[in-house]
């Protein structure tokens, strides 16, 4: 099924996000050869399951649909979905690597019709909603999927829904006897986009994001805030789907802090500023948005958001760290207890839903490359020993996207280079 | 700043780090005052929150401010029932709960700790009780407590809590003889050569002027 | 090349052939379409229907391909014909999955249906597969402008990936602020001290490299072409000009330090002891390297006692001073203030701030300055008094909750801000900059829309997208480091190896007439048919690039390798005489002119939706996928760009029947989404235009209706749609069909 036809002058990018796709484009679109590998079944990474961006409050979508046009229109590139890196051996120039490439179990005559999904009955928990929902067990992952296929969950393989779906497709698409399939390939260059994850907030135990359902994470307001996502885009509180608009957002939940994360994840507090926006987007004046933080690190011009964000009279910021969320037994609002430290104010207030700013933590800890690898201790890589790796967005850093795309740019130039003196090693 | 243990208080200048140098030197884990970055877990976090007047982030800011007085007189950290809630949650591993027993500690020493503290006169009153024999006499701790605020005081005390005392004594909790002299360790001067010793090392390693 | 040959496929899968006669389908793009060549398949995109089309083009000179299936955005890789040109009829996302599966709704859902394919023959006939014009590019040198840190890196980048370059710098040294320093922050773990600038090691890297350039004391008298074919005149310090051929250009001419003498309520001139941070570094300069202390200036004593004061004229809300936050300046401070504890920790160091701004790994950087007995105290500083050889710093401590002061600091360091070289407002040339002064040009552009990249906000270069931090306004020209944003070294280092990139694809780009960002790969080009020409000029005000420049007799002269083929060119001809080979003002006009227009007795309007391509019709598209329903009375057709709507479409569309037109473009305003920059605020100033020829034509106002679309308004859309024919069913159908 997989032709992945690579040489000493390709250039691998592994992680299909937004860092992955603008290193693989750029390289791509100045002629050189890449293959992009993604562990997921789609193209777009976490940025695809944001609402807005920040400042712009423009949609992540639309981006990606100019870089996966991008995609469709380089015959430089290719895509492989599924896929994970298992080794990689050799030196700058010349690696060898293994790939481990998850069954579809749909192949390339897929439309995209949906008739798949509508005769599986099985349902299982939507990644692309944060779990937040249900969805079929064949399944689109999101309207912006890249491939346009379905994907069977591995868990109806062998079940009557397996064969439902099998039944339902009139196109040859579902082939039930698909099976993980290694690769071994050949590339002269590593460009590591392996992103970032959510820190686990259940690890915040004053917070008790594990234990008070209308706590929840940052990203998770973002998929309740989206037309697409689980609510249609409505702010409700998990606890009773009651509309939720009393809403506090707090800061370093799991940056700044040695317990937790040591470094600053830089985006939160944006991200937080942005989210106060969508509360005055649904709700306008009857919304009302609490910040809680330690510093506000609006840099450069997002400071001009910042500016807007405090004329906003349904905002209010206090600097405090919460000492401790509780939860009202009766109405299972969430109750925020801390002091005010500019000045000294101690509260305990009230609201209907809490949101964590989660920090950033890399997706790959660099310990867990394949590969001798140079990372710093919070498993940000920096580069490899051996000379031809580099990482791009935030695989290397906690960045915003901006941030991302440009060192995925640079990363891309750096993959280049190697390539290029194999190219005329070779030549 | 002059010689180890010599604080040049009149030129004690705000913001300077005269007076966190001083508690660096004097005060336990007082080193590390200096990492807070004020993001108040500590002050929320406190039960006794409501009951004081300085949180304990804002008393590290004051020691960085130079507030020498209002820091050592302050009841704040005569407060702390050593619950830790504070140190689990700092961001900066503070040993908070620590420190401020550490300030307790040194403006006791220095004479500066607020007179009518209760629970600066109740530690006195427990370290005299326990140092004195090397066990605690428990009868005389509590009438001690009973009897710290006068006479009158104390009498109160003990009729309102009668039924328990004499619940106590009929369980042989309590040994009225314990009055006369009460239970010692088998060395008393032992246990006092021990505590002279500390309180030398003390001394030698904050700088103070031997006991 | 050889004669045209059209085929048309009809693909009847994914449910298309059970809601629509396919038959009809395919007698119209016969008979109507004039397709010679017109075949139905029951699973277009498998391989055997991919081999039909495939054996086709080789066996039957197929040039030109109509595949009426499901949407132009899906099942691409299978339906990718290289040399062919290709027309989608979208009859599934576009049609049977936004209709409801009724009897009733048949027939309207089957014209529907059978306009698409009408749509996509005509079309098909006006499309040319653009060949790309190899003659675009020249040189692949790459020009970088200044010689700081960033411009240094892009250098020796683009050496390291095989590209000669010329460097300029308007200075005799190189190095720029970053040569000033005595150390720079930490890239690296531990993150705990400051560390050696490497600036030394990059001026030698390109000194030494016979592929650099240099020209010192040196600026640019004037820039002239395009991508690929650059020329550079540089002015040089004897007064003669050199001239260098350069494929494009990084420019990385960095940043002025924000006038401390701007401040004087912060003490700024009135004590040497206040200084700005370029003021400290180079005090450090003086005694470190000799391991002695840093001395006070005004008397040479020593110090005891330093502030900084944090955000000393930024993120200012009084409209005096710089609004923004420059970023790297609490991380300077840090840096500064360890300058004087790791050589003696008596020395006091007190920051004031109020909010510390170290992302990431700065948070290490900033532990250990507290480690080291750095004090940091949150508050707003009021006042600066100089008095004698020290300095009273007064301010409102935030967490104290109080008016405080320090007395008798030694040396008071403002952290002031980054102000962008970002050269002349191209559309205020008279403006001044933040610090006051009148900006000299640097680029020298003979650009027909000014001398210098456009400026995003703040005087900096910036690119406005945030998925595309590259996307600069003149094709070619790629701003690097704190011209672009406020950043540090290390920022800007990764900027510049970036933008490097950049131009390096803009050189290869152009080398193959293909075009940039966002239109990626795109061989066609905008041809103009000069002796229709009015000499209006719209075209060369309009291009969001400045693409277009003007000659001696103001005719318009694109420079294609500048272009960025959005067609706002094309929207804004009155004469309609420009056009691309793959998309033009007949290719637009004949789809919607090859609509069928029924009776006014019908009670079936048409109305023509006018999509942004990379937002609206996926949007559309989406709406589609989750089988959201709308008016079976719209006719899509996707473009470019609302900029590249020709007012004709509209006029042509009236006249021929249609009932009522929706152009769905990107937001515009400050917070613009158009990846042309302003591609949909020109259609709507255009459409603003054009109520008083619908007066003319005796049509209402509502005909002709504008709307701001999201990618993600895919509720929306239907709803806007079912909304707007319900406004032309209040005002009636158009009084103008059966004249066309």
């Amino acid at each position: 099924m997989t032709h992945a036809v690579a040489t000493n002058q390709t250039i691998l990018v592994v992680g299909g996000g937004v860092s992955g796709m603008t290193a693989a484009l750029e390289a791509a679109e100045c002629g050189r050869q890449v293959l992009l590998v993604e562990k997921t079944p789609t193209l777009g990474g976490r940025t695809a399951l944001l609402y807005r961006y920040f400042p712009k409050l423009c949609h992540p979508t639309c981006g990606l649909e100019i870089n996966l046009r991008r995609v469709k229109a380089s015959r430089n590139l290719r895509v492989l979905t599924q896929a994970e890196v298992t080794r990689i051996t050799g030196a700058r120039g010349d690696y060898s690597v293994a790939l481990k490439l998850a069954p579809r179990y749909v192949n390339e005559n897929c439309t995209a019709c949906g008739a798949c999904g509508a005769a599986v009955e099985a349902t299982i928990d939507d990644p692309y909603n944060y779990n937040l929902s249900k969805m079929k067990a064949a399944y689109l992952p999101h309207a912006m999927a890249f491939p346009q296929r379905y994907v069977l969950d591995p868990s109806i393989i062998g079940t009557p829904d397996g064969e439902k779906a099998k039944a339902a497709c009139r196109y040859g698409a579902i082939d039930l006897g698909m099976k993980v399939e290694s690769l071994e390939i050949r590339v002269g260059a590593v460009i590591w986009a392996t992103g970032w994850r959510p820190y686990d907030a259940a690890k915040i135990q004053p917070y008790g994001y594990d234990r008070y359902p209308n706590v929840i994470t940052s990203l998770e307001f973002e998929r309740l805030a989206d037309p697409h996502g689980p609510t249609g885009g409505r702010i409700l509180r998990p606890s009773d789907g009651r509309e939720a608009k009393d809403i506090a957002f707090i800061q370093c939940a799991g940056s700044r802090d040695e317990n937790h994360l040591r470094h600053c994840s830089r985006i939160c507090c944006m991200a937080s500023l942005k989210q106060t926006q969508y509360v005055r987007e649904a709700y306008g004046e009857a919304g009302k948005s609490t910040v809680y933080y330690i510093d506000i690190r609006a840099i450069d011009r997002f400071e001009d958001f910042y500016s807007k964000v405090l004329a906003d009279q349904t905002v209010r910021f206090v600097k405090s760290k919460p000492a401790r969320i509780a939860e009202d037994a009766g109405t299972r609002d969430p109750v925020i207890h801390g002091v005010d430290t500019e000045g000294y104010h101690r509260y305990a207030t009230r609201h209907d839903l809490v949101v964590l700013a989660v920090g950033m933590e890399p997706s790959v800890n660099g310990a867990d490359v394949p590969h001798e690898i140079v990372a710093d201790s919070s498993g940000f890589i920096e580069s490899a020993a051996s000379g031809g790796f580099f990482a791009a967005g935030c695989a290397s850093n906690a960045l915003d996207v901006n941030r991302s795309v440009q060192s995925a740019t640079a990363s891309a130039l750096r993959a280049i280079q190697i390539v290029r003196k194999a190219d005329r090693v070779e030549a | 700043m002059g010689a180890p243990g010599e604080f040049n208080l009149a030129a004690l200048a705000r913001y300077g780090n005269d007076f966190l140098a001083e508690v660096e030197e004097r005060v336990e884990e007082g080193e590390w005052v200096k990492m807070c970055m004020q993001c108040g877990v500590c002050a929320g976090s406190c039960p006794f929150g409501p009951d004081w007047e300085h949180s304990p982030q804002k008393i590290f800011m004051m020691i960085r401010a130079g507030k020498r007085d209002e820091v050592l007189a302050s009841d704040s950290m005569w407060m702390c029932t050593s619950c830790y809630n504070c140190v689990v949650r700092c961001p900066r591993k503070l040993p908070i709960t620590q420190i401020m027993h550490g300030l307790a500690a040194y403006a006791h020493r220095l004479g500066l700790a607020p007179k009518m503290q209760p629970t600066r006169r109740w530690s006195l009153l427990f370290w005299d009780n326990c140092t004195k024999t090397g066990r605690v006499n428990e009868l005389k701790l509590t009438l001690g407590l009973y009897f710290m605020d006068g006479i009158v005081a104390g009498f109160k005390q003990a009729w309102t809590l009668r039924n328990i005392g004499l619940g106590m004594l009929l369980a042989k909790r309590l040994n009225p003889f314990e009055l006369i002299r009460g239970h010692e360790c088998k060395d008393k001067a032992g246990i006092h050569r021990m505590l002279k010793k500390a309180a030398e090392i003390e001394a030698r390693k904050r700088g103070f002027a031997k006991p | 090349m050889a004669d045209p040959k059209y085929a048309a496929y009809v693909c009847k899968g994914c449910g298309i052939g059970e809601r629509i006669d396919a038959d009809q389908s395919a007698k119209i793009a016969e008979k109507e379409g004039k397709i010679a060549l017109v075949r139905q398949h029951e699973f277009l995109c498998n391989a055997e229907g991919v081999a039909l089309i495939r054996s086709d083009i080789e066996k039957e000179g197929v040039t030109h391909v109509a595949i009426a299936a499901c949407s132009r955005r899906a099942k691409t890789e299978a339906f990718e014909f290289p040399g062919v040109a290709l027309a989608r009829a979208n009859l599934r996302e576009g049609v049977i999955w936004v209709r409801p599966d009724t009897a009733e709704a048949r027939e309207t859902t089957q014209e529907m249906a059978d306009d698409y394919v009408r749509m996509a023959c005509a079309e098909l006939k006006k499309m040319k597969v653009p060949a790309g014009n190899p003659e675009t590019g020249r040189s692949k040198r790459i020009l970088v402008v200044g010689g700081g840190v960033s411009g240094l890196t892009a250098a020796v980048e683009a050496r390291n990936t095989g590209y000669e370059v010329v460097l300029v710098e308007k200075q005799a040294q190189l190095g720029g602020w970053a040569a000033k320093l005595w150390k720079r922050i930490p890239e690296r773990e531990p993150h705990a001290a400051p560390v050696d600038t490497g600036v030394q090691a990059l001026i030698d890297a390109v000194t030494q490299d016979a592929g650099i350039r240099v020209y010192t004391n040196a600026t640019l008298a004037q820039t002239s072409g395009a991508p690929g074919r650059f020329k550079a005149s540089i002015a040089v310090e004897s007064g003669s000009t050199a001239t260098e051929e350069v494929g494009a250009i990084v420019q990385a001419t960095g940043f002025s330090l924000y006038d401390m003498n701007r401040l004087p309520e912060l003490g700024a001139g009135k004590s040497p002891n206040v200084m700005d941070q370029a003021g400290l570094e180079s005090l450090a300069r003086k005694a470190a390297p000799k391991g002695l202390p840093i001395r006070r200036p005004s008397d040479g004593g020593e110090v005891k006692r330093v502030v900084f004061v944090q955000c000393a004229g930024q993120r200012d809300d009084t409209g005096k001073h710089l609004p923004y936050c420059s970023g790297y300046c609490c991380n300077t401070s840090i840096k500064q203030a360890m300058y004087f504890k790791d050589a003696n920790p008596a020395v006091d160091t007190v920051v004031i701030y109020t909010d510390l701004r170290v992302p990431g790994n700065g948070e290490d950087f900033y532990r250990s300055a507290q480690k080291k007995g750095v004090t940091f105290t949150k508050g707003s500083v009021t006042g600066v008094e100089a008095s004698g050889d020290t300095c009273r710093v007064s301010f409102r401590d935030l967490i104290l909750d109080e008016d405080a002061s320090i007395e008798a600091a030694d040396l008071v360091v403002l952290a002031t801000g980054q102000v962008a070289n970002a050269g002349v407002d191209i559309d205020n040339p008279q403006a001044t900059d933040a610090n006051g002064t009148k900006p000299i040009s640097i680029l020298n552009l003979d650009y027909r829309q000014g001398k210098d990249l456009p400026k995003l906000s703040h005087g900096f270069a910036d690119s406005h997208f945030i998925c595309f931090p590259y996307e600069t306004r003149r094709t070619g020209i790629y701003a690097a480091g704190p011209v672009r944003r406020p950043m540090d070294i290390a920022q800007a280092k990764e900027d510049a190896t970036g933008a490097v990139l950049k131009a390096i694809q803009a050189a290869e780009n152009a080398e193959l007439g293909r075009a940039a960002h966002p239109r990626s790969g795109d061989l066609s080009f905008p041809i103009v048919q000069l002796e229709g020409c009015t000499q209006c000029k719209r075209c060369t005000v309009e291009c969001p690039f400045g693409a277009i420049d003007e000659d001696e007799k103001t005719y318009p002269v694109f420079n294609e390798s500048r272009c960025r083929r959005c067609g706002t060119c094309m929207g804004a001809c009155p004469v309609r005489v420009i056009s691309f080979e793959n998309y033009s003002v007949d290719s637009v006009g004949a789809q919607i002119k090859a609509v069928d227009i029924p009776d006014e007795f019908s009670e079936k309007p048409r109305i023509l939706v006018l999509a942004c391509e990379n937002d609206a019709y996926p949007a559309l598209d989406m709406a589609g996928m989750q089988r959201n329903h709308y008016s079976a009375f719209v006719r899509v057709i996707p473009v470019r760009c609302l900029g590249s709507v020709n007012t004709s479409w509209i006029i042509d569309a009236l006249n021929g029947g249609y009932d009522g037109v929706m152009m769905m473009g990107c937001k515009h305003g400050d917070d613009y989404q158009c990846h042309f920059v302003k591609g949909s605020e020109l259609a709507n100033s255009r459409m603003s235009k054009i109520s008083e020829t619908l007066k003319t034509m005796a049509l209402e106002t509502e005909r002709v209706a504008t709307y701001e679309v999201a990618i993600t308004d895919i509720k929306r859309l239907p709803v806007l749609i079912g909304d707007y024919a319900k406004v032309i069913e209040k005002i009636g159908l158009s009084p103008m069909k059966g004249f066309a």
